[in-house]
């Protein structure tokens, strides 16, 4: 165990400088500069913000410079929110992300077991195909086209939600659907599988046999076996959460990492790129690298190395 | 049953489940504003000297006044900071007196020092403001904010002694003396394979090393911003003109004195623009960059900066030390930074805003039908063209130029296309600059644009190659581009291609040259033709279509020098003559305003700049609610 969290630790700093070098080498071939504008400076100003962002400095300077400053942990200024650092930036971004994230997450999770165990002791009934049918379209249907039909029956035939924007529960109630649905979907079909696996094996015929209730043979004895493929799918359903928010959070205008990372993206805004890159490569790392830890909490047979 | 850890992975995995949503459902509790508007994109810094765009120019024209402010309806420069002011004879020189009652938040006056300073600020190099140049019309301020400096100037060395590298500049110790000589090494050899970029790299490390021979009360010393293994030589961080020779002077605490190169009639606009506005030096010099923080800010406009969220809202509060808090009206006021227009107009549908700065293109016409009390449209002074590269064949040949302009359907581009009222352009400078009259360039007339064509040596199009449209990724520019396509291959048969490009991209090859033909489009700062016609002067930075006019220069430069006003703009409306016929770009059409506007908003104008100050709107809490009821 201990063998194996050193392991991952040290491929963790292997891959954040890869992802570092990459995005580096990335932001430096590609035409054009972050400080153009439609209207061009003077190019004596225009001289003085590259040498304030050191990028007047030959390449190799820039990028030693640069990975040191991000090894100490200082992400630098934004190019282009000029009153914050990118630090200041990440850390007003990430609970907002984190809040979506999150509850987008626990209705996946939610919805999607209890629809699973559902279809799979009614097999074959109606609740198992309607439940079935839905995770299908769940699954097809991209989160930005739910959107736009949750904000049209939800916001203006329905008037339960405000449109967009960041500051109530109520506005996040709606993005956090959209943005859990597809997994909720997606946990609700490895559930039922993994169910209707492992109600037909011996040892739940047992517990029926012994007289156990069936809510607490399916609780206890069968959702555990069950529930192995939902916890190993979390870690990609981590990464899909992560990503799905961007566009997301771009339709409710959420003020998260995803906002953040589209504009500066979209701005040129190299060092906010930079450090959003370097963050995301970070947060799906340890969500796999815990999800592997868990799996070997759950299942006794799993040993790590 | 031994007890296994394992078994306690549900409960411990239900608790944390239970803290995270515990952690995601939290909110602070924030009141709700009295009057809340979209601001567009995320406002880049509230520094003045820092910013050029839409959305920084509201919240800082709310933050901060300058000498004067604009009407809200006309626009025209009122008194702001300066209670009055003087003009000489030959509009050179102008002398503003403060109001004894202007204030900074924190309480203390607002002095003629805080603008020197300020502009000194804006004008130092290393402060790299990107609208430095309106203050160009200063004596010297060019000069200044260029770092170029000759034989016998008076010049100001810093040197390296900052106690802390960062800014406001300049931090150091200042002498001042009279350059005597410039001592340059050879200049380098620059790679013909270098970009501008590199080039200018190239040439900057060589300034580096110039040694400056200064004259400093009889005594002769040697600066150079690179260190010198020759001990004679000290090393300093800037070596710039003197400030004392820019044309601003502090008379006493409330007179300022401003020295101008030339008459300049739209002088008081400039005053009424952001990058000319006092900042508080205490704080600056205090905080460093921090200064623009809600808990440092210390302002002098009519609201104060209660929070900010990044890329989700600025919430305003009325500032009560502001000279004229009595005629504001508003509280509390959030800007919200939201980019994408159709979820502008979902929240302005749903109630959630006061005031959208946009409309999504598609949902113009049905906005204009069934929302027409809320869409508040106004001409604006932006112009929307194609620019040609004329030093590419074919387009080298003005006959071709005219030729592509005449062919051009603009009308339908406008009524077909845009459908917001947009009006076809024939000239550079739009309508709405009081007292001047465009010149027109040519019409809509396929006949004789075939005629030219084929004077050019390309009868019915033959022998023409095929020219690229270049434009930024966008949908709309997407949509006119293949109307313009159309219409060149059915009119002329010439074929041409489109190309998106991503921005910086897009920006890139324009300046390099790699194009033929591109959009662009020009907004202007100030309500005068000058803002649109100096931008086409032989090898301006924002000419870039390699198109070079003597005689347009000299027309230019005539009317900065002209004091008559009406002989002033009689000047550029012939210089805008030689432009249009020589038809380096095409204008296609004017820009319009289009904003959602509630109908409880009063004070909201339109007018040709888009220009709406906080300071002037006005609700009425109970007419806002009992609108907002017949909504739901």
């Amino acid at each position: 165990m201990f063998q194996f969290i050193v392991k991952r630790l040290v491929w963790l700093v292997l891959t954040l400088w890869a992802v570092f070098t990459v995005s580096f080498i990335l932001m430096k071939i590609v035409p054009g500069g972050p400080y153009q504008a439609e209207r061009n400076l003077p190019p004596e100003v225009e001289q003085n913000i590259r040498a304030q962002f050191h990028l007047d400095d030959p390449l190799h300077i820039q990028y030693r410079d640069h990975l040191w400053d991000t090894v100490r942990g200082d992400f630098r200024s934004s190019f282009k929110l000029k009153d914050f650092t990118v630090n200041e930036v990440i850390a007003q971004g990430f609970p907002v992300s984190a809040s979506l994230g999150v509850l987008a997450m626990l209705f996946a999770l939610t919805l999607g077991l209890t629809a699973g165990i559902v279809s799979a002791l009614r097999r074959g009934g109606v609740l198992d195909l309607a439940f079935m049918a839905l995770a299908t379209v769940g699954i097809a249907v991209p989160n930005f086209v739910l959107a736009s039909i949750a904000v049209l029956i939800f916001v203006f035939k329905l008037g339960w939600f405000p449109a967009a924007g960041w500051g109530t529960l109520a506005q996040l109630v709606l993005p956090a659907l959209c943005l859990g649905l597809p997994f909720a979907a997606y946990i609700a079909r490895l559930t039922r599988t993994g169910m209707l696996e492992v109600l037909s094996k011996d040892y739940i015929r047992l517990a029926y046999a012994k007289g156990l209730s069936s809510r607490r043979v399916v609780l206890r004895h069968a959702l555990r076996g069950a529930v192995l493929p939902v916890v190993s799918y979390l870690g990609p359903a981590t990464a899909g959460i992560l990503t799905g928010s961007l566009v997301l959070e771009r339709i409710f205008a959420l003020p998260g990492m995803g906002s953040h990372f589209i504009d500066a993206a979209l701005q040129r805004d190299y060092t906010l790129v930079m450090g959003m890159v370097l963050v995301y490569t970070l947060l799906l790392y340890t969500m796999n690298f815990l999800v592997d830890l868990s799996y070997a909490v759950i299942d006794p047979r799993v040993k790590l190395h | 049953m031994p007890f296994n850890p394992r078994n306690l992975f549900p409960y411990f995995a239900g608790l944390l489940a239970l803290a995270a949503l515990g952690y995601a459902v939290t909110f602070g509790k924030l009141p709700p504003a009295d009057f809340t508007f979209i601001n567009g994109t995320e406002v880049q810094s509230i520094d003045a000297g820092k910013v050029s765009g839409v959305p920084e120019h509201r919240i800082i024209e709310a933050l901060f006044e300058g000498l004067f402010r604009q009407d809200p309806q006309s626009l025209k420069p009122i008194p702001g900071v300066a209670a009055r002011h003087e003009v000489s004879a030959d509009g050179r020189t102008y002398d503003f007196y403060l109001r004894p009652n202007a204030r900074w938040s924190n309480g203390s006056p607002v002095t003629a020092h805080d603008f020197w300073w300020s502009w000194r600020r804006v004008l130092h190099p290393e402060t790299a403001g990107e609208y430095a140049y309106q203050l160009y019309y200063l004596e010297n301020a060019e000069k200044y904010n260029s770092a170029q400096v000759e034989v016998r100037d008076r010049v100001e060395i810093e040197l390296d002694d900052r106690l802390r590298q960062v800014e406001p500049f300049p931090r150091g110790t200042m002498v001042r003396g009279t350059l005597r000589d410039i001592i340059k090494p050879d200049e380098p050899e620059i790679p013909a394979t270098a970009t501008r970029d590199e080039r200018n790299d190239f040439l900057a490390r060589w300034k580096r090393a110039w040694v400056y021979v200064v004259d400093i009360d009889g005594e002769q010393r040697r600066f150079s911003p690179e260190a010198h293994d020759a001990p004679t030589v000290e090393k300093c961080l800037q070596v710039l003109l003197d400030f004392d020779e820019v044309g601003v002077q502090v008379v006493d605490d409330r007179h300022l004195r401003v020295q101008l190169t030339n008459s300049t009639p739209f002088f008081l606009h400039l005053m009424a623009f952001y990058s000319t506005f006092p900042l508080h030096r205490e704080s600056i010099e205090h905080y460093g960059r921090d200064w623009t923080k809600p808990q440092n800010l210390v302002n002098n406009g009519a609201f104060r900066m209660a929070f900010r969220r990044i890329r989700d809202r600025i919430r305003l509060v009325k500032n009560p030390e502001y000279w004229d808090a009595d005629r504001v009206h508003l509280n509390v006021v959030d800007a919200m930074a939201v980019n994408s227009p159709t979820t502008m107009l979902n929240m302005y549908m749903n109630g959630q805003v006061d005031w959208a700065e946009t409309i999504p293109t598609a949902a113009v016409p049905d906005m204009l039908k069934h929302y027409q009390e809320h869409v508040r449209s106004a001409p604006m002074l932006t112009t929307y063209m194609y620019r040609l590269n004329t030093k590419r064949k074919p387009l080298d040949d003005v006959r071709v130029r005219k030729a592509l302009a005449m062919a051009m359907n603009k009308r339908e581009i406008c009524e077909l296309i845009l459908r917001a009222g947009q009006q076809p352009a024939r000239s550079l400078v739009p309508p709405g600059m009081e007292g001047y009259e465009q010149a027109e360039g040519v019409p809509y007339d396929v006949e004789q644009a075939r005629q030219l064509l084929a004077e050019a040596g390309f009868p019915d199009g033959k022998g023409m190659r095929k020219l690229e449209i270049l434009y930024n990724d966008h949908e709309a520019h997407k949509t006119i581009a293949e109307k313009i396509q159309s219409d060149w291959l059915k009119n002329l048969n010439v074929r041409t291609e489109l190309k998106a490009l991503e921005w910086g991209v897009y920006l890139d090859s324009i300046n390099q040259f790699q194009y033929d033909v591109a959009r662009y489009a020009w907004v202007g700062d100030y309500p005068d033709p000058n803002t649109f016609l100096d931008m086409f002067l032989t090898d301006g930075t924002n000419n870039r279509t390699g198109w070079s006019e003597p005689k347009y220069d000299e027309l230019i430069a005539a009317a900065a020098a002209e004091t008559a006003p009406e002989k002033r703009l009689q000047t550029l409306h012939d210089a805008e003559r030689i432009l249009m016929d020589g038809q380096p770009i095409i204008p296609i059409y004017y820009y319009v305003s289009l904003n959602l506007v509630r109908p409880y908003v009063h004070g909201f104008h339109t007018n040709v700049q888009d220009l709406h100050p906080l300071s002037a709107i006005r609700i009425d809490p109970e007419e806002k609610s009992r609108h907002l009821r017949a909504l739901k």
